[in-house]
């Protein structure tokens, strides 16, 4: 599902966030990527979304070799792709429905089609009775699970997740991880980029090891 | 496969719910922020306004030279003494020279009961024994020759003075020629100045455009993240910059026609000073819509530039 082979990427100011990676990540697999802060993490994770491209190496999603996807099609292939962000990205001056309409109004659903599936991934996360609030009026653990009801509400094959329980307490954290694992079941394939050992630990699953020095994948 | 039972209403459905949500979005932001869209409108409006009234102006100076009773002219005064029927000879052969579109004779008799209608002198006339007046021959060029550089009215003068009969040779085309050129230039200048203005209201759609932008950058930003192509990130502030120039036309046009009832009776009133029944024309429907085009339009371009400019420096795409 995805592969990096002999991935380098390398900053315009020089700095060297990634030195030949090579990984590779099943269909259907849920898999943690780890690593001290500044070892790439957020990097690897971008490029797979195609927030940044390859400075060299191939990156190659759904069978689809980035490089050779056109400008054009980069938010059709993106919208194949759930993305949660550490600080949520929720857009404070709409509701939390709205914010979780957002990737289906872009793929021009219809507005009843739109809100049966809003409710339905409210309802997976939990949050159905928040629907009309608006994001700060949520705790952050609430504010984190409407950023990823955001990410799987149009059904994406891939849901990445940068450091999504980052700001949590441990409980939070471990209830966010079951939701993920949740998807992981419904068949997409998942990554997750996170410094919290303990937890990956309980969740027993693959995890990927970015070394600063080297920057050398584990398996 | 999570993707397999993923539902997408048809690409033309889709489209047209695209733009639908892009109208009622952009319509209702307008009035999120009315103080500074009715700003906007109003720098719109006064812009579009001048050219606007300048139109007006120079096609109500028009009409007045178009008026049937100003038909540029050329009298040609009889010899005394020649007899009426030798006139109407003369103006019947005159009539089949190409330059010409028609002649009428005015017999002397005929003058002189006009001459005796139209002014207070009916009294001082009783005195005379005699018609004073002449015959006369109104000639009337082909008006498309009018203005053309190829036709010398000198010549033709010339010529018609050249008769036997003809006595005398008055041009009441001149003044027309020369308000005609006077028109003409400004209706150059009226046009330099429209594109001026027309520039005026580019920016300033281009720069509300440019700050709704700025304040709904983060809006973008996560829009582009999750998958919006450009065509869905621009809509909405296309929509925004149409609304701004047509709102900004109505505007100007409610500006232009305050402005026409404020003139119409003092203008009626030096009308009828001149013994006129001359009224001052609106809009018609066709300049009407024109300017609320011409300004849509503009809208819609200034938008473009501002939002091009935004995505083209966004690296995500």
């Amino acid at each position: 599902m995805i592969e990096f082979k002999a991935v380098s990427k390398q900053y315009p100011t020089g700095q060297l966030a990634l030195y030949n990676v090579n990984l590779f990540i099943h269909q259907g697999e849920m898999t943690f990527l780890t690593g001290h802060s500044g070892a790439g993490k957020s990097t690897l994770l971008k490029l797979i979304a195609m927030l940044e491209s390859p400075s060299t190496g191939d990156v190659i999603v759904n069978k689809q070799n980035i490089n050779t996807i056109r400008k054009s099609r980069i938010p059709a292939f993106r919208r194949n792709i759930g993305m949660i962000f550490q600080d949520h990205h929720l857009l404070v001056d709409r509701t939390v429905f709205e914010n979780i309409a957002l990737p289906l109004k872009i793929e021009g659903l219809r507005p009843h089609d739109i809100k049966r599936r809003v409710r339905a991934a409210l309802d997976k996360v939990g949050l159905l009775h928040k629907e009309k609030e608006y994001p700060l009026m949520l705790s952050a653990g609430e504010k984190q699970r409407v950023g990823i009801a955001r990410a799987v509400v149009n059904k994406p094959a891939i849901i990445l997740a940068d450091e999504p329980t980052g700001n949590l307490d441990p409980e939070l954290a471990l209830d966010i991880m079951y939701t993920f694992k949740q998807f992981n079941d419904y068949g997409s394939t998942v990554l997750i980029a996170s410094h919290d050992h303990a937890l990956i630990k309980d969740m027993k699953k693959r995890t990927i090891v970015l070394r600063n020095i080297s920057n050398k994948v584990k398996r | 496969m999570a993707t397999t039972y993923k539902q997408t209403s048809s690409p033309i459905a889709s489209r047209i719910g695209h733009h639908k949500e892009a109208i009622a979005y952009s319509l209702a932001r307008l009035w999120q922020s009315p103080l500074s869209t009715w700003i906007t409108l109003a720098a719109i409006a006064i812009a579009l306004s001048l050219p606007a009234s300048l139109h007006l102006l120079l096609k109500n100076l028009k009409t007045l030279t178009d008026d049937k009773r100003e038909v540029p002219t050329i009298s040609l005064f009889i010899k005394p003494g020649i007899s009426e029927q030798r006139a109407r000879d003369r103006g019947e052969l005159l009539e089949e020279l190409p330059e010409i579109d028609k002649v009428v004779l005015v017999p002397k008799d005929e003058a002189l009961a006009d001459f005796r209608k139209i002014t207070g002198f009916a009294e001082t006339l009783e005195t005379l024994d005699e018609n004073p007046l002449p015959h006369v021959l109104v000639v009337t060029p082909h008006i498309n020759l009018i203005g053309n550089p190829g036709l010398d009215m000198k010549k033709l003068a010339n010529k018609l003075e050249g008769y036997p009969e003809v006595d005398l040779v008055q041009m009441d085309i001149e003044w027309v020629q020369r308000l005609r050129g006077i028109l003409h230039l400004a209706e150059r200048a009226i046009m330099v100045i429209s594109i001026l203005l027309a520039l005026t209201v580019l920016l300033v759609v281009g720069n509300t455009i440019r700050l709704n932008i700025e304040n709904r950058k983060e809006e973008i930003d996560v829009s582009q993240l999750i998958g919006a192509t450009p065509a869905y990130i621009r809509r909405p502030f296309l929509y925004s910059g149409v609304w701004y120039g047509l709102f900004g036309g109505i505007l100007s046009l409610v500006l232009v026609h305050f402005a026409l009832l404020f003139l119409v009776s003092p203008v009626n009133e030096l009308a009828q000073l001149y013994g006129s029944t001359y009224t001052i024309s609106g809009l018609g429907i066709k300049i009407t819509l024109y300017i609320l085009l011409a300004s849509s339009l503009l809208g819609l371009v200034g938008a473009w530039l501002a939002v091009g400019k935004h995505l083209r420096n966004t690296k995500t795409y």
